[in-house]
């Protein structure tokens, strides 16, 4: 899983780099996506535009070389593909003979005016006299919190095989579906979740957000969206003040439409005042921009799985989405007000396998969200409870299912051993029986024992 | 290579590795960076310069502004801290941390998210203005002049109280550095204390890098940046700040091991006697807890050892010679 997570966050900035050349350099126009792309780059990367910040004239690659102790060239080229790969580094050689490369000519100057002016914030907050109530800290956090584990629990619903208590939305269902979390039939009325979408819930929050918000992007150039601002705008909103209220009709209307709908994955909260709407970015959008470095050590999360070495797992949570998540392989025995307290058991975790689940999913769940009580200690989850997990999941895949051949009916028992032995030799003999003369062969070797078995038939045949 | 090395002879084994830890890390870094505002030094540099190699207050401040608005660019979490240093006083000029959870707990709302629009630069301006103004005051009380040291001691002890201060919070951390921009001579005076907050910071293993913008290499911060494995520059053509600034104090912690860095061109050792503040090439040491003395005493002053050596043998011990290096 750990590698799943990384993949997930690093694939935002791919997205962006596969960006056609156009579309990439239109990016650059504005200086907030300039910031956000420059810190979601590798450190070394990082000190490189800075260092070409006001270089104006072309640099030989040979010269950006001499920068780096002669150790670390496999950085420095890393770094300097993924530059080039986002059209930060443009490469301006002449002649075939020499690389040269200067730094994008529209993200230079963008840079350049914001190391002048400081930063800032994109747009002004709305003043406080015109908004009527602003919710507190705590309020948007819950809200957001709230909205985000709504989204998720109907893709729980869709697991359970209930029908959604709250109707589906259309667009979260269509990018679940896109994602490939839930099945996309059209002849069923309700989707039923993947393997991919039960994996998907054990993810960290960050991960989701991202997975869904790179879904949500490329589902928005099949509805007529430019991507490219789309993008933009989500970098961007980043840079808002979280819990500060801000106009909407300074957004375009793509950016009001794009607000309207990442509210429903609890991004920002939408509220309606007298004459003006306006929009108040939430964590969740602040976390967006935070999250685009592959620095995961900065992602607290909030621990809340307490598990002992007889099984027994508490759950410290009153979150539906937690205990529905824990319900996935835990059997749930009673609920309290703020804690749900279960065991694992062959069944419940079996069940678990069954969709998809793999037993060091569950294990790096329950050490990730550890509650802060135990999350020092090592192991978080005890080895008994692991090392069990593991080998249920081992008990099922005793059997393994290889194609293969049978020969049988040997003229000869010479024959049968030379065939076991060639078997043996280029490693398919998966069983022989001598009494009845009988071997059993990878499929995928067929081809070579047959030929095998002619060259012996013709050696017999010519020695009569 | 050469950065590691330094470190490695210089403080053990234990930085190493936690450079080692750092390659899992980030580069995200508190920079606290202690600017010499003195003013005996920079009418002196006005007064004095001649070509149009140098640099006044005016630019080195706009220098200086542009490259801390970098650090804020360089990543998100990144956190800046300025500190002045004056003739008498040093003091707080901006916190990048301010107004979230630091310094004020129940700052009024609405002056609150005013503050939040200024710009970082123009909270540094406003907090130098604010400085030397009180400094001016301060100075006009004391009535006493002809003092052309800053208070470098006071400065650095500020930073390494505010690292600690980060550092005590939850994790995760950013890494910390101390970065100055020193022109005023060193103040022999200041020999210990300045010692002191070197070692500190060697402990807390918090590089102190050094920029010097005056005309002379300063002793101490020499001896700070080999001791915490810090950079020491005397940029050759200070009216190029900038670009000194980007190419070698911007570098994080985490890219210093891949990049390449000034090398440290040799080190000025020389310490002060404690009894007159005297920078020395050549003293006496008491046995006991090896303070420097200039000349021989019959007690030391510090941990009052007795020295009951009859004259004969103290004539040959006289040009005894202090650690040169």
């Amino acid at each position: 899983m750990p590698r799943l997570r990384v993949v997930s966050r690093a694939t935002f900035m791919d997205m962006v780099a596969s960006l056609p050349a156009s579309k990439l350099d239109r990016l650059y126009d504005s200086h907030w996506t300039c910031q956000a792309i420059l810190r979601s780059l590798t450190p070394l990367a990082k000190q490189y535009v800075m260092r070409m910040l006001y270089i104006d004239a072309p640099i030989p690659n040979k010269s950006l070389q001499e920068w780096v102790l002669p150790d670390a060239t496999v950085k420095h080229k890393v770094a300097i593909d993924k530059l080039e790969q986002l059209r930060i580094l443009v490469d301006v050689s002449e002649r075939k003979k020499e690389v040269t490369y200067r730094l994008n000519p529209k993200l230079q100057n963008q840079l350049r005016s914001v190391l002048k002016s400081g930063g800032g914030i994109p747009r002004d907050p709305m003043p406080s006299s015109i908004v009527a109530r602003l919710p507190t800290a705590t309020e948007l956090e819950n809200y957001a919190i709230q909205q985000w584990e709504l989204v998720i629990l109907q893709l729980v619903n869709s697991a359970s095989g209930e029908g959604p208590t709250a109707p589906l939305n259309k667009f979260i269902q269509h990018i679940f579906q896109k994602a490939g979390l839930l099945t996309s039939r059209e002849n069923e009325t309700t989707s039923r979740i993947t393997e991919a979408g039960f994996q998907f819930l054990l993810l960290e929050r960050s991960s989701q957000l991202w997975q869904i918000i790179r879904e949500y992007v490329s589902a928005a150039e099949e509805r007529g969206l430019d991507n490219g601002e789309l993008i933009g705008f989500l970098l961007e909103l980043g840079f808002h003040i979280v819990g500060e209220p801000y106009n909407m009709n300074t957004l375009t209307g793509m950016q009001q439409k794009a607000v309207e709908e990442l509210a429903i994955l609890g991004l920002a909260r939408v509220q309606q005042g007298m004459k003006d709407r306006w929009f108040i970015p939430t964590k969740l959008a602040a976390s967006l921009s935070t999250n685009l470095s592959e620095s995961s050590s900065w992602q607290p999360t909030e621990g809340f799985v307490v598990v002992e070495t007889n099984f027994r797992v508490y759950g410290y949570t009153s979150s539906k989405l937690q205990t529905e998540t824990l319900r996935l392989f835990v059997r749930l025995e009673y609920q309290l007000p703020n804690l749900v307290v279960g065991s694992l058991t062959k069944e419940s975790i079996n069940s678990a396998f069954a969709s998809g689940i793999n037993a060091e999913q569950i294990i790096s769940f329950l050490q990730k969200h550890a509650h802060p009580h135990v999350a020092p200690k090592v192991p978080t989850v005890p080895e008994t409870v692991s090392d069990q997990i593991r080998l249920w999941e081992t008990d099922r895949n005793r059997l393994q299912l290889l194609p293969a051949y049978v020969y049988e009916d040997f003229p000869s028992m010479d024959i049968f051993q030379a065939v076991v032995a060639y078997a043996r030799d280029i490693q398919g003999l998966l069983w022989e029986d001598a009494s009845t003369r009988r071997v059993v062969v990878r499929g995928e070797l067929h081809e070579d024992v047959r030929s095998f078995l002619h060259r012996q038939n013709t050696a017999s045949s010519q020695r009569k | 290579m050469d950065i590691l090395n330094n470190i490695e002879s210089s403080v053990g084994n234990k930085h190493l590795l936690l450079y080692i830890m750092w390659d899992l890390a980030d580069d995200v870094s508190l920079v606290i960076v202690v600017v010499d505002v003195n003013p005996y030094f920079w009418v002196e540099k006005a007064n004095a310069s001649t070509g149009t190699s140098d640099i006044d207050f005016e630019q080195f401040l706009q220098h200086v502004l542009a490259f801390m608005n970098a650090i804020l660019l360089l990543n998100h979490m990144n956190y800046l801290a300025v500190i002045a240093t004056g003739s008498d006083s040093c003091s707080f000029l901006y916190e990048s941390l301010a107004g979230e959870s630091v310094s004020d707990g129940e700052g009024k709302p609405p002056s609150k998210r005013m503050n939040k629009h200024h710009t970082p630069s123009a909270k540094i301006v406003r907090g130098l203005k604010d400085f030397v103004s009180k400094e001016l005051a301060f100075k006009t009380e004391r009535k006493d002049n002809g003092k052309r040291y800053s208070l470098l001691s006071g400065s650095l002890s500020m930073a390494l109280c505010y690292v600690q201060r980060i550092l005590r919070q939850d994790p995760p951390h950013p890494h910390p550095r101390i970065l100055c921009f020193q022109g005023s001579p060193d103040a022999s005076q200041q020999y210990i204390a300045v010692m002191n907050a070197i070692f500190s910071a060697q402990r807390l293993m918090v590089p102190i890098d050094s920029c010097m913008v005056g005309s002379q290499h300063s002793a101490f911060l020499q001896q700070a940046a080999h001791i915490t494995g810090g950079i020491y520059m005397k940029p050759p053509h200070p009216e190029g700040l900038f670009e000194y600034l980007m190419m070698v104090f911007a570098t994080d912690l985490h890219s210093r091991r891949f990049l390449q860095l000034p090398r440290p061109t040799g080190v000025d050792f020389r310490a002060s006697c404690f009894c007159h503040k005297k920078t020395i090439d050549t003293g006496f040491v008491c046995s006991v807890c090896l303070s420097i003395f200039c000349k021989h005493h019959k007690e030391c002053s510090t941990c009052g050892a007795s020295f009951s050596q009859n004259k004969s043998s103290f004539v040959t011990g006289q040009k005894r010679k202090l650690s040169t290096n």
